[in-house]
């Protein structure tokens, strides 16, 4: 009788995987390859972790606003909490970020949940509010605590050296490898969240939450489930950030240009696909070096900030599903193979 | 003798100052097919959000099979086989028709049981197999309700509540659907509560029609005593009381 069923209902099935395996086997060979390439130096390889920490940024960005349909605009309070926690840890006790990491996650894991707890059981913009609401109370935190998050001037990690340990390298390659990881394993994970009955939760909760109530789900829990899972994606990746740029600033944790920036990657290549983020966000910081280029050249600050602003206009006018939505039907598999 | 699949005792609700339901009380048995009519406003939905979950009663009980439900989520309720669907249809708009009943037989369904075999299983009843890959907005109104029958009967039922599915129906549409509604009723022993508007409809699906007028329940009885009720004929019905005779 079910013999031909698959054996998950997704919006991405059996068929289109197989080829998604190979654009990622291919992705992989050329970013892994990257270092050995001819042409490839550290400018060139710090805008591919660059690109790649972003990348993961916004695949954990679309788990709870993709998928779970949880529009978190203050999604850099999770950046931040992995950054400084890692960082201060590191700087005030010689902690290792392989420790530190961790701590970043219990306390994005916390935040995450008082946040949920107020704002998850109501409908429209308060879960929305909340995010910034509290980005901008761990702004205001971390400028006040000059001894321990460095204030206005941000937090520098001190520089012991090349160390796998403190992952710490006076090059940028390691973090290629560390970045791609990342990449690697949201990938992965996002693919896990679509496949399982908690996607199927959480999509149904993004459609419909009455819906989604009558039809057995949990609503509650299925949002706090991804918004946890979301943070504490966000703040590993932030740790990552943390050891890779060696430095971080309220501005830069808790800002709103910087939450823009986590939510561009999803947006752009496709809410809610696990391919949209990786797209995107190649997307984003090709542009975004190209018009740093360009501005430079032209001696026009800002024009990066204009050129997001116009490409998310255009993605809202022209691919409101983004660059994976426009290949919708295509993607789309049958319910039987 | 059979149970008493759902009872309502002495439910009220108001909305500050505007009182929904008064003092409703009615029982449905299990394997009836039960119908609730009464005029817009007459606090139809609002029992029917409170007897789902959605909404919680003022004061009064609503008991699923003997157990007090009352507090109950509506998650909670379902999972519990109280089951119903919505009087615009409301389907999860990003998934197939096959998704969005593997959504509550993900849920809902037995333990040791694979809710694949029971999403083709709600396919085939509900002739929906061409339509399993179909996304909602593809489909026509009458498989859009059916798709929400399947869902909401999916995995476990014991009660199903269907909230107007059949109005925008064509005839045949409608026609079909109560047959689909009572032969789920037949086969499956599922207890159905109907609410409908169209009279016609409701007079050869149920034999047995609850009447709410004014937020409280003025009549209960078989369909040909409801069309002889005076004080259904005075409230409700009207001229329209010989379609239910």
């Amino acid at each position: 009788m079910t013999a031909g069923a698959t054996p998950e209902g997704t919006t991405e099935r059996q068929a289109p995987l197989r080829g998604s395996f190979l654009y990622g086997v291919v992705a992989v060979a050329l970013a892994a390859g990257l270092p050995f390439l001819p042409f490839a130096n550290d400018y060139i390889i710090a805008v591919a972790v660059r690109m790649l920490i972003f990348i993961a940024l916004g695949q954990a960005w679309n788990i709870v606003a993709g998928i779970g349909g949880l529009l978190s605009l203050g999604h850099g309070v999770f950046l931040g909490l992995g950054c400084y926690a890692a960082g201060i840890l590191f700087n005030e006790y010689a902690v290792p970020p392989w420790l530190g990491i961790w701590a970043g996650g219990v306390l994005s894991v916390a935040v995450a949940l008082v946040m949920g707890a107020m704002t998850l059981r109501m409908r429209g913009v308060f879960f929305a509010l909340a995010t910034i609401a509290v980005s901008l109370a761990l702004d205001q935190l971390a400028r006040h605590y000059v001894d321990l998050t460095g204030g206005d001037n941000g937090l520098a990690l001190r520089f012991l050296g090349n160390s796998l340990w403190f992952m710490q390298s006076r090059t940028p390659t390691p973090f290629l490898y560390a970045g791609l990881t990342f990449v690697i394993a949201y990938y992965w994970i996002t693919q896990w969240v679509l496949r399982t009955r908690l996607g199927s939760e959480m999509k149904a909760v993004r459609d419909d939450e009455a819906a989604a109530a009558a039809a057995g789900v949990a609503v509650f829990r299925t949002k706090l489930l991804g918004l946890l899972l979301s943070a504490v994606m966000t703040s590993f990746a932030g740790t990552l950030y943390m050891q890779s740029y060696q430095a971080i600033d309220p501005e830069t944790a808790f800002g709103l240009s910087q939450a823009i920036q986590l939510q561009l990657p999803a947006l752009i290549g496709g809410l809610g696909t696990s391919w949209g983020p990786i797209i995107g966000g190649t997307i984003m910081i090709l542009l975004s070096e190209s018009t740093n280029w360009g501005s430079t050249k032209l001696g026009i600050a800002g024009v990066d900030i204009l050129v997001y602003g116009l490409l998310l206009l255009a993605v809202v006018m022209y691919a409101p599903k983004g660059i994976m939505g426009l290949f919708d039907r295509r993607t789309r598999g049958a319910w039987r193979p | 003798m059979t149970a008493i699949a759902l009872e309502v005792t002495h439910i009220a609700k108001q909305f500050g100052g505007l009182v929904a339901l008064r003092d409703v009380s009615f029982r449905v048995r299990e394997g009836e097919v039960m119908g609730l009519i009464g005029p817009n406003g007459a606090g139809k939905s609002t029992l029917f959000e409170i007897v789902s979950g959605n909404l919680t009663p003022s004061s009064g009980r609503v008991a699923f099979f003997g157990r007090d439900c009352t507090g109950d989520p509506a998650h909670l309720r379902r999972r519990a086989g109280l089951c119903r669907t919505f009087q615009k249809v409301r389907l999860f708009e990003s998934m197939t028709v096959a998704e969005n009943i593997a959504v509550s037989a993900r849920q809902c369904v037995k333990p040791g049981l694979d809710w694949r075999v029971e999403v083709d299983a709600i396919l085939r009843r509900l002739r929906l197999e061409p339509q399993a890959d179909r996304m909602p907005a593809e489909i026509t109104l009458a498989d859009r309700k059916k798709v929400e029958i399947g869902r909401a009967v999916a995995g476990f039922c014991r009660v199903l509540m269907l909230d107007e599915s059949l109005s925008g129906l064509t005839h045949e549409e409608a026609e079909e659907m109560i047959g689909e509604i009572l032969a789920l009723n037949h086969d499956t022993g599922i207890t159905v509560i109907v609410v409908e508007h169209v009279l016609s409809v409701l007079a050869a699906m149920v034999k047995r029609l609850v009447v709410l007028n004014n937020a409280t329940v003025i009549a209960d009885g078989t369909p040909n005593e409801i069309a002889h009720d005076p004080v259904v004929i005075a409230a409700y019905l009207g001229t329209k009381a010989s379609v239910l005779r």
